[in-house]
Parts: structure tokens; sequence; C-alpha cells
């Protein structure tokens, strides 16, 4: 992978919506791989904000003038919002990368994806943790044939809890989808990918903005994962571990075992208030899954998560809230964008 | 000096338990095995007379047993062990069934005498801070546990493991059970609610019996726990397997890893490998087995720990069948 951005892309005009925490890391991306942010769309009275993170954008408060501006869209705004964002870039023909999760229903993913492939156009969910190189090697290995056929897949992603106020979108469940879709659906996405598809979901969370979750997944394959995902972890504990063991072997890391800088500071800086993945000091996947998105969008490359992927994965989520919920395992209906 | 006889040395951890046992000062007098090859050849490697029937052993004025037979043996020889006026330490899991599990711990309150199942995590110091940590309210309400009980398959050393007859099952009869007892242990509670899912996927070819699984436990209050108790570490792997949990409560979270200390070696015969350094846990369930004879009172991990988490394993294995979470069977 080049940092070049290929000839035709590298000119596109990226339009980024929403300049929250998301927003920042993609616009971050956006400057490394070369394609700097053309315009940012955002709420009306938010536009001094949006200048300060993209000084380099022009910045929109109305839709269809922000639409008329680009060529591609970045959807970074809260999650509820990305059903009426996404069809509406959809309408206008704009290839879209979307954060996740798509949507927070299944019905509403189903839609968005229809409208995508009626407008001929790519959608690309922000499952980022298909870019992350420890990641990408493990299924490269699991592809190769290294420890045989896929039993056991073990995943953890353990945070402390996003503290963005209370009045904020992201502690609001219903705007956010809460810890299985926010958080596990990275996870769920992933088990996906190596193990194939799931047939049952068991699931138990512990709730309330410090909740701790673990998820059961019965794959068609035979194959089984454990999915575990935690806002329990104090400030500013984030960590993720893997492990996927098959017939002839085991592949597996931890985050704490392969940081290779480890600082402590006597005096260290006011933590984020959400907790990301360090990735200053491996292959940076979100500026990989830009240039995937624009390599999809030029044709260079078939998609690496289809938006079907993306649908899998909140139907997964979906699943998991409702087996939380209802205590009970929670069987998976064939998945697809029909239906 | 306690008297000591082992009945049954199928399971792999007699071999640990007899050092165990002199080092704690106990006499070993001698073992029976209903495989007489094995009785004889596992006698001469430690040093232990042979009894070719269990009467005999059993007229040896012993104090206790050690019961390491195949599973599915363990109740013929407790009963027996039991009536004879002798403790009994018992392997894991207590039996194959729920019948034969239960009729280990009757037929010992029976007799009253003290009854122990082999739980050695009970005792590992990192379990126990844990348990310190819960009592003193440091962790704050305890929300849910996921631990880890993964190996090589056992049958490396012993193939019963993998017999559905003599062992009940594989890796979930094998290894349930212990996270199982620590979790009801630390919660000190029965689960309302079990259900699992498991596979063949690991040794498909050599086994008939599941070789991974996942068990997620309902407590009482919304506690909710989970093993993973597969035999997938790959034959070659550097040790027998690890044993791990972590606990979330509202106060943070803990994780303990009773595997840990342990040094790290390149070369010297394998490209890779392990040497332990923590204290022995089998030793301490050993000095606590001896002392309980001595003081003829019920050991820290009694019988009716060992029916509670072989009753966990089985209620797995019944879900695995179903599909559907079991509720909790009155045991």
């Amino acid at each position: 992978m080049t940092t070049d951005a290929g000839t035709r892309s590298r000119s596109a005009r990226v339009g980024l919506v929403g300049t929250g925490f998301m927003g920042t890391v993609h616009a971050a991306a956006w400057r490394g791989i070369g394609v700097p942010v053309a315009a940012v769309l955002v709420q009306p009275g938010n536009e001094a904000a949006a200048r300060a993170t993209c000084p380099e954008a022009e910045v929109h408060s109305a839709l269809q003038g922000f639409l008329d501006a680009v060529d591609v869209v970045d959807i970074c705004t809260p999650s509820d919002t990305h059903v009426e964002l996404a069809l509406a870039a959809a309408k206008a023909g704009r290839p879209t990368l979307c954060e996740k999760p798509l949507t927070l229903e299944v019905a509403s993913a189903r839609d968005v994806v229809r409208a995508f492939a009626a407008a001929g156009v790519p959608l690309q969910v922000a499952h980022v943790v298909r870019f992350f190189p420890e990641y990408v090697a493990a299924r490269e290995a699991v592809l190769r044939g290294e420890i045989g056929d896929p039993a056991v897949v073990r995943l953890a992603r353990l945070s402390f809890a996003p503290d963005r106020g209370a009045e904020s979108w992201f502690a609001d469940e219903r705007r956010s989808g809460g810890l299985f879709f926010d958080l596990m659906i990275h996870d769920l996405d992933y088990a996906r990918w190596i193990a194939g598809e799931v047939t049952q979901v068991a699931a138990r969370a512990s709730g309330g903005p410090r909740s701790h979750g673990i998820a059961v997944l019965t794959h068609a394959s035979g194959a089984i994962s454990h999915i575990e995902a935690s806002w329990a972890e104090p400030a500013p504990v984030f960590r993720t571990r893997m492990e996927i063991a098959g017939s002839r072997g085991i592949i597996s890391c931890d985050s704490d075992e392969t940081a290779p800088f480890i600082p402590r500071l006597h005096d260290s800086a006011a933590a984020a208030d959400t907790a990301l993945a360090d990735v200053s000091l491996a292959a940076n996947p979100f500026e990989a899954e830009l240039r995937h998105f624009l390599d999809v969008v030029d044709g260079r490359r078939e998609p690496v998560l289809t938006p079907a992927d993306a649908v899998a994965a909140v139907q997964l989520a979906a699943a998991a809230r409702r087996s939380a919920g209802e205590g009970s395992p929670v069987a998976i209906d064939l998945v697809g964008a029909e239906g | 000096m306690v008297r000591i006889g082992f009945l049954g040395v199928a399971h792999l951890h007699a071999d640990a338990y007899v050092g165990n046992l002199r080092a704690a000062g106990a006499e070993v007098v001698g073992v029976h095995d209903r495989d007489p090859v094995r009785a004889r050849s596992w006698g001469a490697r430690f040093g232990v007379p042979v009894h070719e029937d269990v009467d005999s052993l059993l007229a040896a004025s012993l104090d206790a047993v050690v019961v390491c037979s195949e599973t599915a043996h363990h109740a013929a020889l407790v009963e027996r062990a039991a009536a004879s006026g002798c403790a009994v330490l018992c392997e894991k899991p207590l039996g194959v069934g729920a019948a034969d599990s239960a009729r280990i711990v009757a037929a010992c309150h029976r007799a009253g005498v003290p009854l122990m199942t082999a739980f050695p995590v009970r005792f590992s110091p990192a379990v126990r801070s844990l348990r310190a940590l819960l009592d003193s309210g440091g962790l704050g309400a305890l929300r849910a546990f996921s631990g880890t009980n993964q190996s090589v398959m056992p049958t490396r050393e012993r193939a019963w493991f993998a017999d559905p007859v003599l062992a009940g099952g594989g890796a979930m009869m094998d290894h349930i059970v212990h996270l199982a007892d620590v979790f009801c242990w630390l919660l000190d509670a029965v689960p309302e609610q079990v259900y699992a899912v498991g596979n063949r996927i690991v040794h498909s070819d050599v086994v008939p019996v599941e070789t991974s699984g996942l068990v997620l436990l309902d407590f009482p209050g919304g506690v909710f726990a989970s093993i993973d108790c597969s035999w997938n570490r790959p034959l070659d792997y550097p040790t027998w397997g690890g044993i791990g949990l972590s606990a979330v409560g509202d106060g943070g979270t803990v994780e303990v890893d009773a595997m840990r200390q342990r040094l790290t070696r390149f070369g010297g015969g394998q490209s890779f490998g392990w040497t332990p350094w923590g204290v022995d846990i089998n030793q301490l369930m050993i000095d606590e087995f001896l002392d309980a004879v001595r003081e003829q009172r019920e050991p820290a991990v009694t019988g009716r720990d060992g029916l509670v988490a072989t009753t966990v394993a089985l209620a797995a294995l019944e879900s695995v069948a179903s599909g559907a979470p079991v509720p909790w069977p009155d045991v």
C-alpha cells in the first residue's frame, strides 16, 4: 500500500459531516493520506468549531450545498443521524464512508444499503478494526491455514467509559445504541469476518454508563466466539485482546503485551474523553481505511467490507442487545441487504 | 502420621498429589487401580506398594483415601472408602452424572467422614486476594466474571479423558468445574441458569467428545459469568494450559492469572518454554485436606462444592445438546 492516494481520487473533493471525536480523527487521517477535507457540514452555529478542526475546508451548514461541493462523503455524526445523511448522500450519487454503526436498526440499515445499490455508488462502513495491522495479520494467517479451521474466537475491547457529559448524544442509548452498537460491534464484525456467518447470539450486559458486556456467538461453521466489551475500566485503560484457536494452532495478540512504548509519567496530560487505540506506532488503520475507500471508489479494489457486512454487524449488535435484555439466546436470520 | 491410600491413579493429578502428601508428612500406604498394569507401573515409579483389590488397601488402617480413578468409577470407590471410615479427597468432577455425583456426597455424609473435592485453584493466592477484595467491598458491587481454563487436550497424558463413558464428556466435563467452583465460592451462590455452546473442531479426527466450549452463567442479582473450557492449546504448547479470570465491579476491574508467575525460557531443548515459580497450589490444597483429616472436620472445599460445580458442567452439556439455556436443577 502506498501513501499515494491514486491518480483520480487524489483530486477527490472529500466532504466530512461532523467534526466531533471521530470527525477529528478522520480529518487528520485525510490530511495524512494527502487528501485534505475540502468541505465540512456542521449544524448551524458550529461553524467556528469546524474551522478550528478543519482549517483547510470550507464550512457548510446546508446539506444540499455541501453535497454539491463534494465528490465523496464521510459521515462522522452521532449514530442516530446516519440514516438521514446516508440516504441524502445516496440520492446525490456520492460514494460514502459512514462511521459505525451504519444505523441503529436492521430495517433502516437495509434501506440505506438498498439506496446505495440503486444509486450504483459505493458505501463503506468504518469498521476500522478490519484495517488494524494486527487484526489484518491474524486474518491473513487464518486464511493461509496456519491454525487450521477456527474453533474458538475470543475478542475483547476493554475501555474506560467515554465521558462527554450527561447531555451528549453518546450518553443517550437511544442515540448511540449503547455498548453493543458502539463498542462491541467492532468485534462482532471481526468475529464474523474470521469465522463466518452467525446463527445464534447469547449476551449479557451490566448496563449503565460503565456497562460491561459479554456475547457468545455460534457460527454456521460450528466455530464459537466469546466477545467482551467494556466501559467498566478506570481511565485511561484501553485494551484489546484477540485469540483465534483453530484445529492446528492458536494466534493471539494483546495490546498490553504489544505496546512498543510505555510511558509512565508523574505529570500526565489530561486524559481524552473517549478511548482510542494508539495508532501512532504502526501502520495507521484510519489512513488505510480511507485509502481503501478511495481505491474502491476508483474501482481499483474490491471492498474489504461490503454493505451487507455492515447490515450483518447491525444485526449482530441488535441480537446481542436483545439477548441481554431478554436473557435468552437470539437466533439470527439469514443476513444481507434483502429481506 | 496420616495414612493415605490411592484409589485409582488414572487422573494425572495423582502424580503430583503423591509428592504433596509426602511433603506434608503423610504416609502413602498403598495404591489400587482397576488396571493392574497401571497400578504396578505407578507404584514402581513413586515407590508405593500395590494392592490387587480395594478391600486389602482399605484394610491397611488408612485415615484417608485419594480417589483419582476415571470419573465414572469415583462413586463406587468413594462409597467403599467412606463405609470403611476413610476421609476422602475426590478428584474433579465428582461424577459423570447427577446421580453418581450425589451418591458420593451422600455416602460420606452417611459415614460421617470428611469429603473434599480437589479444587486447588481455590487456594491460589491470586484468587484469595480477589476474594479478600470482594469481601472488603473494594471492588464495589460485582457485575461480571469472565474466565478461561483452556488447555492442551489431556489425552496427551491419559486417553480416558476423551472417553464419553469414563469421563462423562470432554472439555466441558474437564474444565468447567474449576471456574464454576471459584465463581460460586466468590459469590456464595449457585447459578440460576446455564447456557453453553461447544464444538469438536480441534482434534475432531481423534476424539468423539467436545473439545471447545463457552459457558454463560446467570447468578442472582444480574451477575453474569463466562467460562472458556476449551482443549484448544496445540499439543506442542509449552505447558498444560492455564486458568485465569477477570472480575468487573462498580469499583473497577481485576484480572487474575494464576499462571503468570513464570520465567520465559528460550533454548534448552525446546524453542520456547515457561518455568513456573509461583506457590504450588496443589500443596496448599493437600495441606488443608490433611488438616481436616487430623481434625475430623469439613475441609475448606466440600463435597457439596464439588456437586454444585459438577452440576454446572452437566447443565452446560445439556444446554449444548438442546441449544437453550438450562434452569438450575436443585441439588
